[in-house]
């Protein structure tokens, strides 16, 4: 690309490294093939020129627009000069995270400072309303969330029996479409008749269709912040025995922005898991903002992640702090794409429960049931609700 | 720097306005031979990348789209079989033995699809293969062989090895995950929905006869469409018809032109029953109102 730069030496190079597995750390699939394309891109454009070195390997080192979205944030943390650094991580800091050491290298800017970003504009709410809903407020706090009581054993034991019978049920559902495969029941008109031209119209060659195994998937939202603090634990415990049991199950958390979970939930060992979530806990237990959270799942996770089959499980109060409209507005979005769209309120279980909260009021017409699904004999007739129509 | 500016400069040149990050990315492309896949909205001109490189190149676009049940035969190559049946009736007729099956497979009876045309072309051409994610799994494996080798097997003819190794861009619209291995294969750009400065830009370039303040009133009215939520979004490509439509009625400015006349033109915009019947025309003065 032009401009000759610094050839990099032994050190760069093993910085380079350094910066590839930082990603590799935060779920980007680089293979071999472009780590070697990474050390030549610096070569060629010399590690001075940061912003084409930036806009180079993003284009090569990301694979989808979730990574792309990130990438920024992680090349400033891991290049940026110290001075600048510490700036990204008193944004972040103070959030029980890990330390970022001086030899930056290897395991610094393992996820920790740059999962979590807190903008300047993440943090403004709307003038007055951020006085306390019952706890729920637009500012997002610093403090990090308790995760011991995610392997409780009394609570899990019942909640992993509940989930296992729900995940039997599932995988024995079948798809009603079809697609071409070599073998199958039916046998495939079209392409029987296209390779029948080769042998002058007489099928030879057979062509079948076969029921396609687009399977059942979950996806969950969960809302932590302070208004559901004391119900958010219980939900995240059934996340975790939904993750394990079932492996299609993808689990976000938001509060004032939207943090994807679903690898450190389903991490075999528990105490590592707990670990992994400390780590994304920035902003735990703090204020809401359900439809700015919605429309970054909407944008950069939907697309992916939400077919017709798909049950989107919300878990919140309802307490939006964000601007009038924007969640209305993004349940419109989700409710096309998504097969059925649940929404655990824990208040419902209240009998004289009426969905007044203005979020509850603005997402009420896309929800397909409402429940409180706070304990085990609610969870397990929500989750029924979900099997019957999935 | 200087190579990203001239390369953003001849993408303008070839009508196409692009950031530098982007311009950056087509280049690189061309440096470590890997394909390009662009995601991103419907209408935000993935689709231009390809002919607007194709055109700073001088060089011949072929164009793969792909849907469903998308096979070999429609990407490849074919055998032309009405052909070769009439060159085996014509040897019988004529009684010669001249015929045999070394000719009867040969590049005379074959026909060229755009992978095979796109491997044969002369100098390297931009392969454009459009809406990845209709084709099926089946399809994007064999896709990665090739993208990877350059090379083909015809079983009659043999591996056919690339004579220029061409520039492929891949779209896709995320209807369905793209396998992990085609995508660490690819360089990855994402583009967004444009911004006001570049959509104003792209609409000056495509329209130059269209009056400055009328171009600014279109871009805002397109950019706070986008924001309506509405269920299909207009792309750059609607803004356009709309500013041509808004120009063929001889419109000088939206606000003198007054909101009965916008309305009749709308139907370049809106695309959905939906969103004609969100339109209403308190909704639309409104818009007009801000766009100013």
């Amino acid at each position: 690309m032009g401009r000759e730069g610094v050839t990099p030496g032994a050190a760069a190079t093993a910085r380079i490294a350094g910066f590839v597995s930082t990603l590799r750390e935060n779920g980007f699939v680089i293979g071999v093939r472009e780590n070697e394309d990474a050390l030549i891109l610096a070569e060629t454009v010399g590690l001075a020129a940061k912003q084409p070195l930036r806009w180079g390997w993003r284009s090569l080192l990301c694979n989808r627009a979730e990574d792309w979205v990130r990438f920024d944030d992680l090349f400033d943390s891991y290049w940026m000069p110290p001075n600048r650094q510490a700036l990204v991580e008193t944004r972040a800091g103070g959030a029980g995270l890990i330390a970022v050491t001086d030899e930056a290298g290897s395991q610094a800017g393992r996820a920790g400072p740059v999962l979590q970003r807190e903008d300047a504009e993440d943090d403004a709410g709307l003038p007055g309303d951020d006085t306390a809903k019952d706890g729920a407020s637009a500012a997002p706090t610093l403090e990090s969330a308790d995760f011991r009581s995610l392997t409780d054993r009394l609570q899990t034991y019942a909640i992993e029996t509940a989930i296992r019978s729900f995940a039997r049920r599932l995988k024995r559902l079948r798809t009603r479409r079809e697609q071409s495969r070599p073998h199958g029941a039916r046998i495939d008109l079209r392409r029987t008749l296209r390779a029948s031209i080769a042998t002058g119209g007489s099928p030879q060659k057979l062509r079948f269709r076969a029921p396609r195994r687009v399977r059942p998937r979950l996806v969950l939202l969960l809302d932590v912040s302070r208004s559901m603090s004391l119900t958010s634990f219980f939900y995240l415990r059934v996340a975790r025995a939904l993750a394990i049991a079932l492996g299609d199950v993808h689990v976000f958390l938001y509060h004032t922005h939207l943090t994807h979970v679903s690898e450190a939930l389903s991490d075999p060992d528990p105490w590592r898991a707990q670990e992994r979530l400390q780590l994304l806990s920035a902003g735990w237990a703090g204020g809401t903002r359900i439809g700015e959270c919605l429309a970054a799942f909407n944008s950069q996770h939907a697309g992916r992640l939400v077919h017709a089959r798909t049950a989107v499980i919300i878990a919140s109060d309802g307490y939006d702090t964000g601007p009038a409209g924007v969640l209305g507005a993004e349940m419109t979005t989700l409710a096309r794409r998504a097969r059925r769209i649940v929404w655990f309120n824990p208040a419902k279980a209240d009998p004289r429960y009426q969905p007044l909260a203005r979020g509850m009021r603005e997402a009420l017409p896309f929800i397909d049931l409402l429940t409180a699904g706070n304990s085990l004999t609610a969870l397990e007739a929500a989750l029924s609700a979900i099997l019957e129509v999935l | 720097m200087a190579a990203i500016g001239a390369m953003q400069r001849s993408l303008e040149a070839a009508g196409y306005i692009c950031e530098r990050d982007l311009a950056a990315t087509l280049l690189l492309m061309a440096d470590l031979g890997r394909p390009l896949l662009v995601e991103g909205d419907p209408g935000v001109g993935k689709t231009e990348v390809a002919k607007a490189l194709a055109r700073t190149r001088d060089t011949s676009l072929i164009r793969l789209q792909c849907f469903e049940g998308l096979d070999v035969h429609h990407a490849l190559y074919e055998w032309n079989y009405q052909r070769q049946l009439l060159a085996i009736r014509m040897a019988e007729a004529a009684g010669s033995s001249s015929l045999d099956e070394e000719s009867l497979f040969s590049g005379a009876y074959l026909l060229k699809r755009p992978l095979l045309e796109a491997l044969l072309h002369p100098t390297p051409a931009v392969l454009l293969i459009d809406e990845v994610d209709r084709a099926d799994e089946a399809f994007e494996a064999f896709l990665l062989e090739v993208l990877s080798d350059y090379q083909v097997s015809i079983p009659e003819m043999g591996t056919i090895r690339a004579v220029s190794i061409p520039l492929v861009v891949l779209t896709s619209n995320a209807t369905r995950e793209l396998s992990d291995a085609l995508r660490r294969r690819c360089l990855y750009h994402y583009l967004d929905s444009p911004s006001f400065a570049k959509e104003l830009a792209i609409l000056q370039l495509r329209l130059p006869e269209i009056g400055d303040r009328l171009g600014r009133q279109i871009v805002e009215v397109a950019q706070a469409l986008r924001q309506q939520g509405l269920k299909k979004q207009p792309g750059i490509a609607e803004t356009l018809d709309w500013a041509a439509a808004l120009l063929g009625l001889g419109v000088s400015s939206l606000d003198e032109a007054g909101a009965e006349r916008i309305q009749e033109t709308l139907s370049t915009l809106l695309k959905t029953h939906e969103d004609v019947r969100a339109m209403e025309p308190v909704v639309l003065e409104r818009l007009l109102a801000l766009a100013g």
